[in-house]
C-alpha cells in the first residue's frame, strides 16, 4: 500500500464505490458506547501509527464535508466551522505568547 | 461477402444490450457484482440539506447530546459555565484582541439575520441553474446513447431481413438465367429452323433445275430426231385436218 492506495480493507466488489469517509476496516465499539471501566483497553486496541492516524485524520475531515460542505444546499455553518476553527488553532499555537498578557496575579 | 456473413452471424448471436450488462457486472464497483454488500455499504448519496445546526453552525447533535443528561437548558449551562470558568481563571486571556471575537460574532450574526435568507435564495437559484445545466448535458447523452442503441437494435432487426433479401436476388438471379436460357434455347432453334429451310430450298431449286433441264433435253432430242419427212407429212395432215374441220365448221 503505497501513496494514494485505497485502504488494504476496501474490496470494490464488495463494498462499491470507495466513500472517503468509511472506516473499511472491522468495526470497534463506538467511542460513545464504551463503559468507563474498558476505556483502557479500547484505546490498547487503537492503532497509533502515523498511517492510520492520518487515515483517521482524513476521514474524519470527509465525514465533515460530507455533512457541512458538499450537500446541495449546504449552509454557512462550514465556512462559520473553518473560520472559528482557524482562530481557535491560532489562538492555540499562540498560546504562550497571549498567556503573558494575564491581568490576575493572586488565583 | 464473409466479413459481412461473420458480421451477420456476431449480431445475431449477441445484442448490445446482453454486452453491456455483462460489463456493468464485470465492474468491481458495480451493484449487480455477486459479492456486493448492498445491506452494510449502501451506494453514498450526496446530501440535500446538509446537517441541522443551531445558531448557524453549532450541529444540532451536540445539543442532542445535552438534552437527556442536562435538559433543555444543558448546552447553554454548560457553554456558559465552560465560558465563565475559562474567563474567571484567565485561561481564555482578555487580552487586546479579545475584542475581535465580539466584533466577528456580532458581525456573523448580523450578516446571518440581514442577509442571510437573500444570498440563500440567490445561491439556491445559481445551484438550481448550475444543475440544470448539468442535466441536461447529462440527460442530452443519455438520450442520444438510448437513440444509439435503437438505431442498433432496428439495424439488427434489418440484418435479418437480409437473409430474405438475399433468397429474393436469388431468385432473381435464377429467374434471369432462366430467361437468357429460353433467349438462347428460341435463337438455336431459329437458327436450325434456317438452315433447314435453306437446306430444303436449296434441294427443290436443284431439283426444279436438273427437271427444266432435262425437259429441254428431251425436247430438243425429239426436235432433232423430227426428219423433214415427217415434218412435210405433219403438217400436210394438219391441213388436212384443218380442212376437215372447216368443212364441219
Amino acid at each position: 500500500m503505497g501513496f494514494g492506495d485505497y485502504p488494504a480493507e476496501y474490496k470494490p466488489q464488495v463494498h462499491g464505490p470507495y466513500d472517503p469517509a468509511r472506516y473499511y476496516g472491522k468495526p470497534d465499539t463506538p467511542l460513545g458506547q464504551v463503559k468507563l471501566g474498558e476505556l483502557g483497553s479500547w484505546f490498547g486496541r487503537r492503532n497509533y501509527s502515523p498511517r492510520a492516524m492520518t487515515a483517521a485524520t482524513s476521514r474524519a475531515f470527509w465525514r465533515w464535508n460530507h455533512k457541512y460542505i458538499l450537500p446541495k444546499k449546504s449552509n454557512m455553518a462550514g465556512t462559520l466551522h473553518v473560520l472559528f476553527g482557524l482562530s481557535l488553532f491560532f489562538y492555540v499555537i499562540n498560546y504562550p505568547r497571549i498567556s503573558t498578557h494575564r491581568i490576575m496575579r493572586y488565583h | 461477402m464473409l466479413s459481412r456473413f461473420v458480421m451477420q452471424h456476431a449480431l445475431t448471436k449477441q445484442s448490445p444490450m446482453i454486452v453491456l450488462a455483462r460489463g456493468a457486472a464485470l465492474l468491481p464497483t458495480s451493484d449487480k457484482h455477486p459479492e456486493r454488500d448492498l445491506v452494510n455499504f449502501p451506494r453514498p448519496k450526496r446530501l440535500i440539506d446538509p446537517e441541522p445546526v443551531r445558531h448557524t453552525c453549532i450541529p444540532e447533535r451536540w445539543f442532542e447530546f445535552f438534552y437527556p443528561r442536562l435538559g433543555v437548558t444543558g448546552p447553554y449551562t454548560f457553554t456558559f459555565g465552560l465560558i465563565t470558568y475559562l474567563l474567571s481563571k484567565e485561561i481564555w486571556v482578555v487580552e487586546h484582541d479579545f475584542g475581535y471575537v465580539m466584533a466577528s460574532v456580532i458581525i456573523v450574526g448580523l450578516g446571518h439575520k440581514l442577509f442571510g435568507k437573500q444570498l440563500a435564495n440567490y445561491l439556491d437559484k445559481e445551484i438550481a441553474a448550475e444543475e440544470e445545466q448539468d442535466d441536461a448535458a447529462r440527460n442530452d447523452k443519455l438520450a442520444s446513447l438510448k437513440g444509439a442503441i435503437e438505431n442498433e437494435l432496428w439495424n439488427q432487426e434489418r440484418s435479418k431481413a437480409q437473409a430474405v433479401l438475399y433468397e429474393a436476388k436469388r431468385e432473381n438471379i435464377q429467374m434471369q438465367l432462366e430467361a437468357v436460357f429460353r433467349e438462347r434455347a428460341l435463337f438455336a432453334y431459329q437458327q436450325v429452323k434456317n438452315r433447314l429451310e435453306y437446306q430444303a430450298a436449296l434441294e427443290s431449286i436443284q431439283r426444279r433445275i436438273s427437271q427444266k433441264h432435262m425437259v429441254s433435253w428431251v425436247v430438243s432430242h425429239v426436235l432433232k430426231s423430227i426428219t423433214p419427212d415427217q415434218d412435210k407429212q405433219s403438217i400436210k395432215k394438219c391441213i388436212s385436218d384443218l380442212k376437215a374441220l372447216a368443212a364441219r365448221a
